[in-house]
C-alpha cells in the first residue's frame, strides 16, 4: 500500500511531504548541533552574537570539556545517574515481571486480572507532587536523603506499575500452546515462566528496561528534592549548576550533552515495541 | 479453559499469588500509604524536625484556595498543556502520515524524528537558556537576522512561550511514534481500496487515516495531558519560575513550597487539591484504557 499511495501521489504533494520531513529534521537537529557548537566555545565567544559556525566564526576549543571532565562533582553525578538508573531498572524488573506474568496467565478470585492491571496503572498516572511531602518525610525518617538507595526506592515505586502493565501485555502474546506443551513434558510453573515465557519476551523486556532506565536517568523533581551532593544525578547537578554557574553556557552545553547522550543513543537501538511500551500496551506495534 | 481453571491445582494458586504479591505490597506500601499520609499532613501544621505540631483543619486548603498565586499556577499549567498538546498532536500525526505513505528515507527519518523524546528535560531547559538568550543565543540570532526581537527570558509571556517551544520539541516525537504504530496497524487493503475510490491523498487522510487512528490518538492525547500537567524540569531549568513567580507551573510551585520553604502542610494540601483537579483527566483516561486492555 505504501508504494501505491506514494506512486499515485502528485509531484507537488511529494514535494510538500519531503519539505515537511526536511524542515522537521532541521528543527530536531538544530538544538543538538547548538549544544555541540557551544561546548566548543571559550567563555568569551559564548556571548558573541556572530559566533555560530566553528572555524569560520570562532576557534573551537576543548577547554569546557576538559573543565567539566576534571570536575569531580560532574563525574560523581554521571556515576550517580548510571547507578541509580541501573539499580532501578533491575529492581523494577525483578519485582514487576513476575507480577506481570501472573496477571497475564491467571485469573484471581476477587478481582479480574484486568482490573488489577488498571489498579497498577492508576498508580503510574498519579502526579508525583502529590506524594512529594510524604516521600521526603519517609526518606528523612530512614536517613535516606541524598543516598542512592533512597532514589532507587523512589524511582522503582514510580516505574513498577509501568513494568507490570507493559510486560503483562507482552506476555499475553506468548503462545499458550508452547507453554502447554512444556507442561505436558513435565516442566514446573516456575520453569515455564523462567525458561519459556521470559526468553520469548526478551524484546519486550529490553524495551521496558530501556524506558525505566530513561525515566530514572531524566527525572528531575525528586532528584533535586531529595539529593544535594552525594547522590545528585545529572538533572539535579544541572539544576544546581544553573544557579551557581548560570552564565557559563559552554559549561552548560557540555553537561547537556553528557546528560542527553546515553538515553538518546540507546533509543536508536530499541525502536521496536517503543510505541507499545510508551502507551502501556494500548498501541500494538 | 473454564474446566482447566476449576481443577486448578494448589501449586498453581500458590505460584500466581507468590508472583503477584511483592508488586502489590510495594504499591500499597509506597503509594497508597503515602497518599493517605499526604491527606493527613494537609490538615496539620508540620515543622521539619519536630513533626506535626498541631492540626489546623481546613486552614491549609482555605489559604491555598484564596491565594491568587495558586490559581495563577493552575492557570498557566492548563494554558501550557492547552497550547502544547494540540500542536504536538497535529504535527506528530502529520509527520507519521508522511512517513507511512512511503516517503523515501524512512529508515533515516524515523529514528531522527524520535530522538528528542528521550532527552533529559532539565538539560534541554538549560540548553534553552543558551538558545533564547539575547547574548549570543541561536534563536535570537536567527530572528535578529529577520529583524525580529523578542524578550524571551525576561518576560513571563516570553519565558512561557520558550518553555512551550521546547516542550513541543521534546514531546511531538511521542505522538509521532504512537501515530506511526496506529497508521501501520491499518490493513493495507483498506488503504488500497480508499486510494482507488478517492482521488486525493487528502481524502484518504481525512476519511481513513484519522478516523481509524482516533482510538490510539485519544490515548496519546490523554497521556500527553497527564504528563504535561506534571511539567517540572524543563520550565524550571529554563526560567527558574521567573521573572518573579510568573512562570511557576504547578509542580514548580509545589516543589518550592515543600522543599525550599519546608511548608509540608501546605505542600501536602497542594498535592491533594491537584490530585482532585487532575482526576477528571485520569478518569477519562481510564475509561479509554479499559476499552484497550484485554
Amino acid at each position: 500500500m505504501e508504494d501505491l499511495l506514494w506512486k499515485n501521489s502528485k509531484r507537488a504533494s511529494k514535494l510538500v511531504a519531503m519539505t515537511i520531513a526536511c524542515v522537521a529534521t532541521v528543527w530536531v537537529v538544530l538544538p543538538f548541533l547548538w549544544a555541540i557548537v557551544n561546548s566548543l566555545k571559550t567563555h568569551v565567544d559564548i556571548f558573541r552574537a556572530g559566533a555560530i559556525i566553528p572555524f569560520l566564526q570562532f576557534t573551537p576549543t576543548l577547554d569546557a570539556w576538559k573543565e567539566v571532565l576534571s570536575d569531580p562533582q560532574a563525574f560523581n553525578s554521571l556515576f550517580s545517574s548510571a547507578l541509580v538508573g541501573v539499580g532501578t531498572t533491575i529492581l523494577v524488573l525483578i519485582i514487576g515481571t513476575p507480577a506481570a506474568y501472573s496477571l497475564a496467565r491467571f485469573e484471581f478470585k476477587r478481582m479480574k486480572s484486568k482490573d488489577i492491571t488498571l489498579w497498577f496503572l492508576s498508580q503510574r498516572v498519579l502526579p508525583p507532587v502529590v506524594v512529594l511531602t510524604p516521600f521526603y518525610i519517609l526518606l528523612a525518617a530512614f536517613g535516606l536523603i541524598d543516598t542512592w538507595t533512597g532514589l532507587i526506592l523512589l524511582y522503582s515505586t514510580f516505574n513498577l506499575a509501568f513494568c507490570v502493565v507493559i510486560m503483562r501485555d507482552i506476555f499475553r502474546d506468548v503462545s499458550k500452546e508452547v507453554e502447554e506443551a512444556a507442561r505436558i513434558e513435565g516442566a514446573s510453573l516456575w520453569q515455564i515462566f523462567w525458561m519459556i515465557a521470559l526468553p520469548l519476551s526478551l524484546d519486550g523486556l529490553i524495551v521496558t528496561a530501556f524506558i525505566v532506565f530513561a525515566f530514572s536517568w531524566n527525572e528531575a523533581l525528586f532528584a533535586s528534592a531529595v539529593t544535594s551532593q552525594h547522590a545528585a544525578t545529572m538533572p539535579a547537578f544541572i539544576l544546581a549548576s544553573r544557579s551557581t554557574r548560570g552564565v557559563d553556557f559552554n559549561f552548560a552545553a557540555v553537561n547537556t550533552i553528557l546528560a542527553i547522550a546515553p538515553p538518546v543513543i540507546m533509543s536508536f537501538f530499541v525502536q521496536r515495541y517503543l510505541a507499545r511500551g510508551l502507551s502501556f500496551g494500548a498501541v500494538k506495534g | 479453559m473454564e474446566a482447566a481453571e476449576s481443577v486448578q491445582s494448589k501449586a498453581e494458586r500458590g505460584f500466581k499469588y507468590a508472583l503477584l504479591a511483592p508488586a502489590v505490597i510495594w504499591v500499597i506500601g509506597l503509594t497508597f500509604f503515602p497518599i493517605l499520609a499526604a491527606i493527613h499532613f494537609s490538615f496539620a501544621n508540620y515543622v521539619l524536625g519536630e513533626g506535626i505540631t498541631g492540626y489546623v483543619g481546613f486552614d491549609n486548603y482555605i489559604r491555598l484556595l484564596t491565594d491568587s498565586g495558586f490559581w495563577y499556577a493552575i492557570f498557566i499549567t492548563v494554558l501550557f498543556v492547552g497550547i502544547t498538546v494540540p500542536i504536538e498532536v497535529c504535527v506528530g500525526f502529520i509527520l507519521a502520515w508522511i512517513i507511512t505513505i512511503g516517503l523515501p528515507g524512512k529508515k533515516f527519518f524515523r529514528p531522527v524524528l524520535t530522538a528528542p523524546l528521550f532527552t533529559t528535560e532539565v538539560a534541554i531547559g538549560y540548553l534553552g537558556v543558551t538558545l533564547f538568550t539575547d547574548q549570543g543565543g541561536l534563536v535570537s540570532a536567527l530572528l535578529g537576522a529577520l529583524g525580529i526581537h523578542i524578550d524571551w527570558l525576561s518576560t513571563s509571556a516570553g519565558g512561557l512561550a520558550a518553555a512551550m517551544i521546547l516542550d513541543i520539541w521534546i514531546w511531538t516525537p511521542f505522538v509521532f511514534l504512537m501515530s506511526l504504530a496506529a497508521l501501520s496497524a491499518i490493513p493495507n487493503d483498506i488503504y488500497d481500496a480508499a486510494m482507488l475510490e478517492s482521488s486525493s491523498h487528502w481524502q484518504v487522510f481525512r476519511h481513513v487515516a484519522i478516523p481509524l487512528s482516533w482510538p490510539v490518538l485519544t490515548i496519546a492525547i490523554l497521556l500527553r495531558v497527564i504528563e504535561g500537567l506534571k511539567s517540572f524540569g524543563l520550565p524550571y531549568a529554563l526560567t527558574s519560575g521567573g521573572p518573579g513567580t510568573s512562570t511557576q507551573l504547578f509542580s514548580i510551585m509545589a516543589d518550592l513550597t515543600t522543599i525550599q520553604f519546608t511548608d509540608f502542610g501546605r505542600g501536602s494540601a497542594m498535592g491533594v487539591l491537584y490530585l482532585i483537579l487532575v482526576s477528571v483527566v485520569i478518569t477519562f483516561f481510564f475509561k479509554q484504557m479499559r476499552k484497550r486492555i484485554e
